[in-house]
């Protein structure tokens, strides 16, 4: 279990994904190149499209700050914010930057075991810990029991109401370990209806290559 | 009752000239004291509908369907190529209920200074068409509110600056999801700060150009959410009459959906409707206090009289007559004393809606269930209630004659004139 939630994480990471928002029929393409150091320092970089190139995000320990182009500032803002969607898409900034490990907040329990599509699975169901201070009622996640690898993770709501599901697929290696290159996160409207998605896909990624301390200061936001 | 008997009342009444005047001044100043009563209840009402409605939510709103209440960025009116927004301005304007209509924008997003930042609501306006709809501009209490000058000025709450560390002339940033799901960010400089008392806006608005908004939000210039309307009569029934007619007018050329402030702010609405149950309630105390002055004066006067009305049925008046003699002095009293009492209210009328009531003293205005009554309470006229306490007045004072009337007119002439 706590193979995937650890999946991404490295001593370091540098990537460049493209995400894709489908809302209302219409699509936006983003994209963009990471860099993370010891799980807590990350940078977000966005290279296009051209309204949006050069806007960084910077997240060091707790604190967040946002480099804006237009304005030619770097702002910090609250965590909050972090909750929120972001850039129009299906992901909070907490999705892609804070690779929290589910098991510090959530007990698990095996739901399902057993074939599924041809495919042999095991199912959890992550509730939380009475003390956790977290937003979702319960989880559950599907994993491939010959390679560990996650298939999908479901966020119910308190009232125990489906909200989102995120989906991967595209397993792939890289520097040398097996991750999934592509990740959807679908948002559910009423009745259950996927109304809006937007998937991730990792271009190239790499793991466990040094980074420069420097490149994680507010300072240094301006490309 | 025919001219002859209404000139004998006539003539009654001024033989006992104390006696008229003394009912003359129950019923005048009874119906002054209601002309003040349901002035002040109008006003309150009028006051707490216009600091309700006059800040940032206007009388009338009218949004493209699905706007509202949810606000997303690209819902504009007129669909994603928005529409003719001086067009649409001038219709509404056209109505004869609307008194002033002013286009705006609305964002959210992330207002930003050195150090610190807070989620807020953007606004964008047209400042010369916005001050005829809303009174922000009296609010300011720091700096000036926006001009056209300044295309790049913004004003805020003044807790909204503190909390942010911002002073009139700082610079911020502010970053908000756009239409296009990009993210606009921009420089802008505070050119003033407004104080309104409420708390939601003076922690969170942002008052800004609506071109200015509409390029953050990368909306074209014919892209508005909202047209702010300002209406001549604004009580919830004459908003919500004013706002379907305004629905009709428009739907035929335009995908709109029109909503009067009692839909946009319910909690408003209940608020104004308790406090005219209230003061109905005070009012109609008032009149109970007044109705019961007409009564006893005019019952005295009457039976003091039952001697002379015996007198007459002695010469022969029969009693329908004598009834109806009674009568037409009640009314012509009743007529004059109203006349009396609107002269003396008159004044106390025109002195509260010009100069209204300081209540507050120094203190300023209050927030008072999310509205702001301000120190000064000013009058509104009321022509209805008005007239109602008229009618009703005319009527006690009527019955109240009636009764000893046929009192005496079935006493037999010989019984009356025993009777002082």
């Amino acid at each position: 279990m706590d193979r995937v939630s650890r999946l991404f994480v490295s001593q370091s990471t540098i990537a460049t994904m493209e995400m894709q928002i489908t809302k209302k029929g219409r699509q936006r393409r983003i994209s963009m190149q990471f860099w993370s150091l010891d799980e807590s320092d990350i940078l977000l970089r966005i290279r296009s499209p051209q309204e949006d190139a050069g806007t960084a995000i910077l997240k060091v320990g707790n604190e967040i700050w946002y480099y804006l182009p237009k304005a030619n500032r770097t702002v910090k803002i609250r965590p909050s914010m972090m909750m929120s969607s972001w850039m129009g898409s299906n992901f909070t900034l907490n999705d892609l930057v804070k690779q929290s490990r589910l098991t510090n907040d959530y007990t698990v329990a095996t739901s399902f075991e057993g074939q599924r599509d041809g495919v042999a699975v095991s199912e959890y169901t992550l509730t939380p810990k009475p003390t956790a201070a977290v937003v979702w009622g319960k989880i559950t996640l599907e994993v491939r029991q010959s390679d560990r690898m996650p298939v999908w993770q479901r966020y119910y709501d308190e009232d125990g109401k489906l909200v989102r599901e995120l989906s991967f697929s595209e397993y792939k290696t890289a520097s040398g370990r097996l991750i999934p290159t592509q990740l959807t996160m679908q948002s559910m409207g009423k009745a259950g209806k996927k109304v809006e998605k937007t998937t991730v896909t990792y271009e190239k990624i790499i793991f466990d290559r040094p980074i420069s301390k420097v490149i994680f200061s507010p300072r240094n936001l301006k490309p | 009752m025919n001219g002859r008997l209404l000139r004998l009342a006539w003539r009654n009444l001024w033989r006992n000239p104390r006696r008229t005047l003394i009912t003359m001044a129950a019923i005048g100043f009874g119906y002054a004291m209601l002309l003040f009563v349901a002035c002040l209840m109008a006003g309150l009402r009028h006051q707490m509908i216009e600091s309700g409605t006059g800040l940032v939510l206007s009388d009338v709103e009218v949004h493209a369907p699905g706007y509202y209440p949810e606000r997303p960025v690209d819902q504009t009116l007129g669909g994603p190529d928005g529409t003719d927004v001086n067009a649409l301005v001038a219709a509404i304007a056209a109505n004869p209920r609307v008194q002033a209509a002013s286009p705006r924008v609305y964002g959210y997003g992330l207002v930003s200074a050195t150090h610190q930042s807070a989620g807020v609501e953007l606004l964008g306006v047209v400042p010369d068409q916005e001050q005829k709809i809303t009174v922000l501009q009296t609010r300011m209490v720091k700096g000036s509110y926006l001009t056209g000058r300044m295309p790049k000025g913004v004003v805020m709450g003044d807790k909204l600056a503190a909390t942010i560390g911002a002073k009139v002339g700082s610079e911020i940033v502010l970053l908000a999801p756009a239409a296009d799901g990009s993210t606009g960010n921009d420089l802008y400089t505070v050119a003033g700060l407004f104080h309104t008392g409420l708390d939601a806006m003076d922690r969170g608005l942002v008052l800004m150009p609506l071109a200015s908004l509409q390029e953050l939000l990368r909306l074209p210039p014919e892209g508005i959410h909202e047209v702010g309307i300002k209406l001549h009569d604004d009580d919830i029934t004459a908003a919500t009459t004013a706002a379907a007619a305004l629905d009709t007018q428009l739907s035929k050329t335009l995908k709109v959906q029109v909503r009067a402030w009692p839909e946009l702010a319910p909690e408003l609405a209940d608020y104004v409707q308790f406090n005219h149950r209230v003061t109905f309630i005070l009012f109609f105390i008032f009149f109970l206090l007044a109705a019961m002055g007409i009564v006893n004066t005019m019952l005295m006067a009457i039976i003091e009289r039952t001697r002379e009305l015996g007198m007459l049925m002695a010469v022969g008046m029969r009693p329908v007559q004598v009834v109806g003699l009674i009568v037409a002095e009640a009314a012509s009293l009743a007529g004059a004393s109203l006349v009396l009492g609107a002269a003396i209210g008159a004044p106390l009328l025109w002195y509260l809606q010009v100069h209204g009531l300081n209540l507050g003293g120094n203190r300023g205005a209050v927030s008072l269930g999310g509205v702001v009554v301000g120190p000064l309470w000013h009058g509104q006229q009321d022509l209805t209630a008005y007239a109602q306490a008229a009618v009703g007045l005319a009527v006690i004072a009527l019955v109240s004659a009636l009764y000893p009337a046929l009192r005496a007119a079935r006493f037999r002439p010989t019984e009356a004139l025993r009777k002082i």
